[in-house]
């Protein structure tokens, strides 16, 4: 007979309380968006709805254009991510692989600026891109994001584990720098780029005050924007409410079950250098 | 006259951004066609020496020549090397045979891919790794990875060949083995090598010559019997030989040099070997293991505290003036542990050096 | 070599310049603007006054205090129960990365979208979790609609949000513990509280210093969360109001951007502050 460990079974107690306590509000999202009106405001409060109100999806997509916010969404994350991947990428190599004067005064200033919040610029970069006559446009959503000093500290510690002989013997094998970062070192931080893109992407995706700011016309509204919006207006509609919130959440959770391991793995890593 | 000096280094000076003098004046040149052994302990520049050739790094006074053309401002992809670093480096995400052809796909002179893999397929076939082309270097041995570096380094057909310790990371049967291949390659292929080591043994066996370095200063640059016979200082003397030279501290007083248990007469010693007059005072004389030898009628008498075996011979070690000393003998001479016997040295073989490590006999 | 100094420009140039723009120059912006009043077009130069106005405002007062109290109570909180279930996690128990993947989920979806369900769940009538409470004969304050109430749910809000990313630290951390260690200890019968307390923390020390600066930092600039919970406002007749929310409120709706900018100076001074603090206490825990 085999002793129960007090200990273990405690454990997993607490465990499961907590996950459920991290689960349960989105699965409670998805059911409260198939619910009736009546179902959520209910006392006792219902947990699975009767019937499953797929209509209340149509409602949110004929009250709000979701499809647009989503497209909008999709685009700005897209560039925002390709571009600082990019800028990010090419800073990242010179920093770890090249010589030069000054290489240490960028790298304070570089660091000095990451410790700086983004709510104290965000304003005055508001204030920029209003007298470039750029809001509600997609250039003014994505322009100060386009690089992004924490990847590229990231990229640099990643890039800075590969020996640097590889560097060296491609130099002397006749490749061009351009040449080196293409055929060797993006091949070989293949992980580490996808990461950085991965969170890149579900960051931009999620985005909120700087498109707050940036946008106020509903057809270039962000996903994250266009459902608070729509929240205030469908009043007590929750359950329009939550089925908007899970049209918004469900594709980043799907996006996360497939790649989770390398999501948890990049976050992990970059800042365990902390 | 161009051939004498294929590779030729003038008056190289390299200073750190920190004040690190790594190499303070060097200058040497190479035959074509030579294997050269650039050779010290870390930290005596070589291997900054051979970064400099190959243009990963910049001198900070002094020039550079391959074939009587300058290159010191010449970058490293258009100096037409080859280099083979410790680590291989081998890039891991392509086969071995992508490994190969990279230098012929890249740069300036890009070659077909197909004209690439053949020439390819001729250096892998040469290094007698033609059987592991389609393999990554994760999944190779370090002795094959090294082959995959050289074919690698030599498939560009450079005209220098540049080799950073590329057997240290080697067992030492492996070691052994390798060293030879590499040489007989080199030399099958033609082309002028540099080869920085630390290990003065391995720089003995395939080294047409050996330049020693210290302290970011040339030693000795001459043929490997020579670092033997006639060292030019004191360093050289203990970095060259195993096991290790004896050194004794001496004074020379009037016609007598005078060691704590023994004594020489200077007219005993050859006098065409003094490299000039000696005043008296305190010097070090030196003799290596296989010179000093039991005799009885021997003018040094020891205490035999220890016998260490290699193979066909052993060591006898004693004690002079609170110092180790070795004395190299065969296998079979009827000598013990705990013995006391008496050991001749021969005087032809000797050397004196100045406290300041300058040879003088 | 001297060649290297223009392609090393040339390929930190888009770096370089986007930073230039909207990094330093929004910071000194920033700056200038404070010591300015005005509208956004006419700015004139009016020294001290919007830093005087601001030690003045009863609002700013309020949005400080609430910022304060947020950080001060939810990143201790949310730091112990993440190293709780972080080491429950790597130490009793099996299928780990199932446990990871499921703590992790809120930190990859949209706070929005969450602070939805979260008013829902936590509405004073009919909600989910006043009807348990109820249930079990606990009080059920209007957590939502009542102002007294605002802070104490950002709080568990903010505590909840924060579990995800701390775990996932933590879990990275303890897995770099040597092992070797525990196998020691094992030897000589130490307990799993002492295997905790002696061995673990020590090790996590570094970690927790970290994870104490990003959760500080991230707490003083809590807006979205509020924004999420109360639909909008800063809770009931902003009960709830945050520096963001103030400098927010100064810059777009009352248009005295110099005010606001002074704010976010103040704001970015307190953090520097705090975050020297914080660290300053943890080299001596170090230490120790």
């Amino acid at each position: 007979m085999k002793r129960i460990r007090w200990g273990v079974v405690l454990g997993y107690i607490i465990l499961v309380i907590f996950a459920i306590i991290t689960v349960f509000p989105f699965i409670y999202m998805i059911l409260g968006g198939l619910m009736s009106f009546q179902e959520t405001t209910s006392i006792p409060p219902t947990i699975i709805p009767k019937h499953f109100e797929w209509g209340n999806y149509a409602k949110v997509f004929a009250q709000a254009p979701f499809a647009r916010y989503f497209f909008n969404t999709f685009v700005t994350a897209s560039i925002t991510t390709i571009v600082s991947l990019f800028n990010s990428l090419l800073g990242a190599f010179a920093m770890v692989n090249l010589q030069f004067k000054g290489k240490r005064f960028i790298q304070i200033i570089l660091l000095s600026l990451l410790m700086v919040p983004g709510e104290a610029i965000i304003f005055t970069n508001y204030n920029t891109i209003a007298r470039m006559g750029l809001l509600n446009t997609y250039i003014g959503l994505v322009l100060p994001f386009l690089t992004s000093i924490f990847y590229m500290y990231y990229l640099q510690s990643y890039f800075g584990s590969i020996s640097s002989t590889i560097y060296k013997a491609a130099m002397i094998d006749g490749a061009s720098d351009w040449e080196y970062i293409w055929k060797i070192l993006v091949p070989m931080s293949k992980g580490g780029l996808f990461t950085v893109g991965l969170l890149s992407f579900i960051s931009g995706w999620n985005s909120f005050l700087w498109p707050l700011l940036v946008t106020n016309e509903d057809s270039m509204r962000l996903l994250n924007n266009g459902l608070s919006a729509f929240a205030s207006d469908a009043g007590s509609e929750t359950q329009l409410q939550l089925a908007a919130a899970t049209l918004t959440v469900l594709p980043i959770l799907i996006l996360y079950l497939i790649f989770r391991k390398q999501i948890i793995r990049g976050v992990v890593r970059n800042d365990l250098k902390g | 006259m161009g051939n004498d000096k294929f590779v030729e280094v003038k008056n190289l000076k390299k200073v750190y951004n920190n004040g690190h003098e790594a190499i303070k004046d060097v200058s040497f040149s190479v035959k074509k066609g030579d294997l050269v052994c650039l050779l010290g302990p870390s930290g005596c520049g070589k291997t900054t020496i051979l970064n400099i050739l190959a243009g990963l790094l910049s001198p900070t006074s002094g020039d550079i020549l391959f074939d009587g053309k300058s290159v010191v401002k010449t970058a490293p992809k258009d100096r037409h090397i080859g280099y083979v670093f410790q680590n291989y480096s081998l890039y891991p995400h392509m086969s071995v045979l992508k490994n190969v052809m990279f230098p012929l796909v890249v740069g300036k002179n890009k070659k077909p891919k197909a004209e690439a893999k053949k020439i390819a397929e001729k250096y892998m076939k040469l290094a007698q790794i033609s059987d592991l082309a389609d393999q990554r270097p994760h999944n190779l041995s370090g002795g094959q990875q090294q082959r995959v570096a050289i074919a690698r380094a030599l498939v560009g057909e450079p005209k220098i060949l540049l080799m950073d310790e590329p057997l240290s990371n080697l067992d030492a049967r492996l070691r052994l083995k390798i060293r030879e291949e590499i040489r007989s390659l080199v030399k099958e292929v033609g082309i002028t090598t540099l080869f920085v080591t630390h290990d003065q043994e391995e720089a003995l066996s395939i080294g047409d010559k050996i330049i020693l370095f210290n302290d970011g200063v040339i030693q000795q640059d001459d043929l490997g019997q020579n670092f033997y016979l006639k060292p030019n200082n004191y360093f050289v003397a203990n970095f060259v030989g195993n096991p290790v030279i004896n050194n004794f501290k001496v004074k020379k007083d009037d016609g007598k040099i005078k060691a704590k248990d023994f004594e020489i007469n200077v007219d005993d010693l050859d006098q065409d070997r003094f490299k000039r007059e000696i005043p008296d005072g305190d010097y070090i004389l030196s003799v290596r293991p296989e010179n000093i030898l039991p005799d009885e009628n021997g003018g040094l008498p020891v205490h035999v505290d220890d016998i260490e075996l290699i193979g066909r011979e052993r060591i006898l070690k004693f004690e002079h003036d609170g110092k180790q000393a070795r004395s190299l003998v065969d296998l079979e001479a009827p000598i013990k542990v705990g013995d006391d016997i008496k050991l001749k040295m021969r005087l032809d073989r000797i050397f004196l050096f100045t406290p300041d490590g300058e040879r003088v006999y | 070599m001297k060649t290297n100094q223009k392609k090393a420009w040339l390929f930190l140039a888009p770096t370089i310049i986007f930073v230039t723009f909207f990094s330093i120059y929004p910071i000194l912006r920033a700056f200038v603007m404070s010591f300015q009043s005005g509208s956004l077009i006419n700015l004139s130069w009016s020294g001290l006054s919007n830093y005087q106005y601001l030690f003045k405002d009863p609002e700013f007062w309020l949005a400080i205090k609430n910022t304060a109290l947020y950080a001060l109570i939810s990143v201790p909180i949310g730091l112990a129960i993440s190293i709780l279930l972080a080491w429950i996690i790597f130490s009793k128990v099996k299928h780990k990365s199932f446990f990871e993947t499921t703590f992790f989920m809120p930190y990859v979806t949209s706070t929005i979208a969450i602070g939805i369900v979260f008013r829902y769940i936590f509405n004073g009538d009919y909600g989910l979790l006043n009807f348990v409470l109820r249930c079990l004969h606990l009080p059920a304050p209007i957590w939502i609609d009542d102002p007294s109430m605002s802070l104490t749910t950002i709080i568990i809000f903010g505590i909840w949000t924060s579990l995800a990313f701390n775990i996932v630290i933590l879990m990275g951390a303890l897995r770099n513990i040597d092992p070797n260690f525990y196998t020691v200890a094992d030897m000589y019968g130490a307990s799993g509280a002492e295997k905790f307390w002696r061995i673990t923390m020590p090790e996590l020390i570094p970690t927790l210093a970290f994870l104490l600066t990003m959760n500080i930092i991230g707490a003083f600039k809590v807006y979205t969360s509020v924004y999420a919970l109360f639909n909008g406002q800063a809770g009931v007749g902003n009960s709830g109001t945050t520096a963001v929310f103030y400098i927010y409120n100064k810059f777009q709706i009352v248009g005295t951007p110099g005010v606001a900018m002074a704010a976010t100076v103040v704001l970015f001074l307190i953090i520097l502050f705090i975050t020297f603090l914080q660290r300053k206490m943890m080299k001596k825990i170090g230490e120790n």
